[in-house]
C-alpha cells in the first residue's frame, strides 16, 4: 500500500504551528517536507505504518521502533556530520484513513551525494578526502555509542550548501551491537553497499564499525571514480553478493584521472574482504586520509 | 627487527654469550626452566647488558596432563591440573590475569605476556578460553600504571591453521580490541621431533596471521619457538622471533611440556647451514667436506671457524654448545637481511629457497646422503607456502 498523499493542509491540521510545508523528497514508503515550525526551518518525515499497525501496540511495531531508534541516535549524537533531531517529536497519526508516523530533523539545505555524482560526475580528490574524514567523524560518533550505521551510501549523505560539509542521514538502521536487534534474521540496508559480513547472519553479532568502513570505502570509490566497484545495471543479486565477498575491484586510479596510489591504497583497504584487513582504528583511517591532504 | 633467545633447560652461559656478543638482542625467559629464586638475577644480568627481557609465564602448562612443569609450581600464578571448569567465570579469569601480570611486573620486563592456554582449533572451547584470558589481561593491563606494553599470548596447535575461515574470524576478533598493542604467538608443532617440515597450507596461514597482525594492523608481533620459520614470520610483518638452543627448544613441541618416559639418546650433533636452510648432521657435513664442497654450505658466521680451522668437521671440536651458538649466529645473520618491504622479502626468501634446492641437488648428485630430517623436502613445502601466502595476501 503506498503512502497517502499528504498535503500542507494535513500537516497544519496535525501540527497547527507549522507555517509552511513543501515536499522535498518522496520514496515508496516515506515523504519528507521542508517546513517552517515556530519560525525554524525543519525537515518533517512521514512514513507509512503497516496495515497491521495498532495504536495500542505501537511500542512493538517494527517501523515505530526503527523510528524511535533513529530519533534516539540523533538525540544522542553530537557530531556535526550526523543529522540532528528537530523539535517535533516522534508521533503517529491517521491521514486519509492510513496510519503514518512522523518526526522532524534538522533541515540540511543542499544536495544528496548520489545526486551530486549523477549531475557533476566524480568528486575531486581533495573533496573525496574531506568526505572520508567527515564520514569517519560520523562513524566514530556512532561507534562511541556502540552503534553501527549499516546503510552508509551516497543516497544517505547530504552535502550542506552553506559550508560544503557532509552530513550522514538515516540512522534508522543503526544496530546496537550490545543489544538485541529488532530486525533479527533479516538483512537490512542497501545491498550494493553491504560489507561482506552483513550478508552473513551468523557474524551479525560480532560486526563492528569496520562494517561501516567498508560501506564508506564503496562510497568513496564511487565518489572518486563515478563508478560503483561492484554493481552495474546488469548485476544480479547473486552476482552482486559474489562480487562484494570475493572480487577485488580495480584501483580507482585505473578508472579516473588524478587519483594517487595512496588514495587507491586507502580506498581498497577500506574495502578489505575481512574486517581484519581494514583499519582497526578510525584514527588510523583519519590519519591516512589526513596524509593525503599534504600531497 | 630483532632476534631473541628462548630460554629453556640447561641455560649454562649460552644466553650470556649470545647477549654479550650481540647476536641476540633479548631473551624470553621461561618460568618452567628457572628457579624462582634465580630469575631476578638472570633478568638483571641481561638488563645490565642492555638486552631486552620478556618473561613467558607458561601458564598454559597448567592445563597439560601430565605436566612436565619443573619449576613452575614455585610461581604464584601456577597451579597444576587446571581443567575447563577452572576457566569458568569472568572473576576467575580476571584473577589469573592479575596474578600473572602482577608477577611479571616485579621483574620489570620490556613487555608483559598474558596468560594463555593451548588450543588446536579456533572453534574449540580452549580457544574461547584463550580469548577470554586475553580479554581479561587487556582489561587488567589498562589499569596498571607505568606498565610496559602487553603482548597477548596465544599458543596455537598447528592443525588449527588449516581452516582459513576460522582463522579469519579469530583475526577479526583480535583486531577488534582497541587496546591491543601486540601479540606473542607460538605455534605448537605436530611433529613430535625436530624437523623443518611444515604443512604448506598451515604455514601459509601462519604467515597470513603474522602479516595481518604485524603488517596490516601495525601490531607488535613476537614469535616464540620459531626456529627457521621465524625468518618467514619476520619477512611478512612480525617484529621479533625467538628460538631456543637444543632441538627440543628451537620449536614448540607439546611433548616437551608433558611428562615422557625416561630414556632416549642425546641428540646427534648438527650444523646449521644458511645456504641449505637446514640443520644437518655433523656426519653429513663431513661427507660434504670429503666431496670438496664445504665452502658451499658454510653459514659464514664466526663459529664456522671451529670447523674451518680443523682438519675436517669430524676432527673439529664441534660440540653441543658450539652447535647451539652457531645456530643462533646463523639465524641472527639471516634475520638481519630481512627488510621492510614484504613483497621484496618474499622474493628474497623464494630465491634463497631456490638456491638451497639447487645446492641440495648438486650435493646429492655428488653422492652426499642426507638423513630424513636433513633432506630438502621442507624447501618445497616452504616454497608452496610462500606461493599460497602470496595468493591469499594478494601480493
Amino acid at each position: 500500500m503506498p503512502l497517502p498523499v499528504i498535503t500542507e493542509e494535513n500537516i497544519q491540521q496535525l501540527l497547527p504551528e507549522v507555517e509552511s510545508a513543501t515536499p522535498i523528497g518522496r520514496g515508496g514508503q516515506k515523504v519528507v517536507f521542508r517546513i517552517v515550525y515556530k519560525a525554524d526551518p525543519l525537515a518533517l518525515k512521514f512514513a507509512l505504518l503497516p496495515a497491521t499497525f495498532q495504536a495500542d501496540n505501537a511500542d512493538i511495531d517494527e517501523t515505530v521502533l526503527r523510528a524511535q531508534r533513529e530519533t534516539q541516535i540523533m538525540q544522542d549524537c553530537d557530531s556535526p556530520h550526523i543529522v540532528k533531531l528537530g523539535s517535533i517529536p516522534l508521533g503517529t497519526a491517521v491521514i486519509d484513513g492510513q496510519n503514518v508516523l512522523y518526526f522532524s530533523e534538522e533541515l540540511i539545505e543542499g544536495s544528496a551525494l548520489n545526486e551530486l555524482l549523477r549531475l557533476n560526475g566524480p568528486l575531486p580528490a581533495a573533496e573525496v578526502v574531506k568526505l572520508g574524514q567527515q564520514m569517519c567523524s560520523a562513524i566514530g560518533e556512532l561507534w562511541s555509542l556502540g552503534k553501527i550505521h549499516r546503510d552508509i551510501k551516497p543516497g544517505n549523505i547530504m552535502r550542506r550548501e552553506a559550508d560544503g560539509n557532509y552530513v550522514l542521514l538515516d540512522a534508522g538502521l543503526a544496530f546496537d551491537v550490545a543489544g538485541e536487534s529488532i530486525s533479527a534474521g533479516f538483512m537490512v540496508g542497501t545491498m550494493a553497499y553491504f560489507s561482506p559480513e552483513q550478508f552473513d547472519y551468523t557474524s551479525r553479532r560480532t560486526m563492528d564499525f569496520r562494517s561501516d568502513i567498508f560501506s564508506l570505502g564503496v562510497t568513496l570509490y564511487e565518489a572518486a571514480t563515478g563508478q560503483h566497484p561492484f554493481f552495474s545495471p546488469n548485476t544480479s543479486t547473486p552476482h552482486l553478493f559474489t562480487k562484494i565477498t570475493k572480487h577485488v575491484p580495480p584501483p580507482p586510479s585505473s578508472l579516473a584521472a588524478g587519483i594517487s596510489d595512496a588514495v587507491d591504497r586507502i580506498i581498497l583497504r577500506m574495502m578489505g574482504k575481512s574486517p581484519h584487513l581494514r583499519y582497526r582504528k578510525l584514527e588510523q583511517l583519519v590519519a591516512a586520509l589526513g596524509s593525503l591532504e599534504a600531497e | 627487527m630483532a632476534f631473541y633467545i628462548q630460554h629453556g633447560h640447561g641455560k649454562s652461559d649460552k644466553v650470556d654469550e649470545a647477549i654479550e656478543s650481540g647476536l641476540a638482542t633479548g631473551v624470553i625467559f621461561g618460568a618452567r626452566n628457572e628457579k624462582l629464586a634465580n630469575l631476578e638475577k638472570c633478568v638483571e644480568w641481561v638488563r645490565e647488558r642492555n638486552g631486552a627481557v620478556l618473561f613467558d609465564p607458561q601458564f598454559h602448562v597448567s592445563a597439560l596432563v601430565p605436566a612436565n612443569d619443573r619449576f613452575l609450581p614455585e610461581y604464584p600464578y601456577y597451579k597444576v591440573g587446571r581443567t575447563v571448569s577452572d576457566f569458568v567465570g569472568i572473576k576467575r579469569l580476571a584473577g589469573y590475569a592479575k596474578t600473572t601480570l602482577d608477577f611479571e611486573m616485579t621483574l620489570g620486563p620490556d613487555r608483559l605476556l598474558s596468560p594463555t592456554v593451548i588450543f588446536d582449533s579456533f572453534e574449540s572451547k580452549w580457544c574461547q578460553i584463550a580469548l577470554n584470558l586475553a580479554d581479561a589481561s587487556l582489561d587488567y593491563h589498562s589499569g596498571l600504571k607505568g606498565a610496559p606494553p602487553l603482548l597477548l599470548s596465544f599458543v596455537i596447535g598447528e592443525q588449527a591453521l588449516e581452516s582459513r575461515s576460522e582463522l579469519d574470524s579469530f583475526l577479526d576478533q583480535l583486531t577488534s580490541w582497541d587496546a591491543l598493542s601486540g601479540a606473542y604467538l607460538t605455534i605448537s608443532r605436530d611433529d613430535s621431533s625436530y624437523s623443518q617440515r611444515f604443512n604448506p597450507e598451515r604455514l601459509a596461514n601462519t604467515l597470513y596471521m603474522n602479516y595481518v597482525l604485524g603488517h596490516i594492523n601495525g601490531l607488535e608481533v613476537t614469535n616464540g619457538f620459531s626456529d627457521f620459520c621465524g625468518l618467514f614470520y619476520r619477512a611478512v610483518g612480525s617484529s621479533t622471533f625467538a628460538t631456543g638452543w637444543s632441538q627440543g627448544l628451537r620449536q614448540f613441541h607439546r611433548r616437551s611440556f608433558t611428562k615422557q618416559k625416561p630414556g632416549g639418546q642425546p641428540p646427534l650433533l648438527r650444523y646449521t647451514s644458511a645456504p641449505l636452510l637446514n640443520s644437518i648432521l655433523l656426519s653429513e657435513l663431513q661427507q660434504i667436506f670429503e666431496n670438496g664442497e664445504l665452502e658451499a654450505v658454510l653459514s659464514n658466521v664466526p663459529y664456522d671457524s671451529v670447523i674451518t680451522e680443523a682438519n675436517s668437521p669430524d676432527d673439529s671440536d664441534w660440540n653441543g654448545r658450539t652447535s647451539e651458538l652457531h645456530h643462533w649466529q646463523t639465524l641472527s645473520g639471516l634475520e638481519k637481511q630481512v627488510g621492510q618491504n614484504v613483497k621484496t622479502n618474499i622474493t628474497n626468501l623464494e630465491e634463497r629457497i631456490s638456491t638451497a634446492e639447487d645446492l641440495y641437488l648438486a650435493l646429492e648428485n655428488e653422492g652426499v646422503v642426507f638423513s630424513v630430517k636433513s633432506r630438502p623436502e621442507h624447501l618445497e613445502q616452504w616454497s608452496e607456502a610462500l606461493q599460497t601466502f602470496r595468493e591469499i595476501a594478494s601480493l
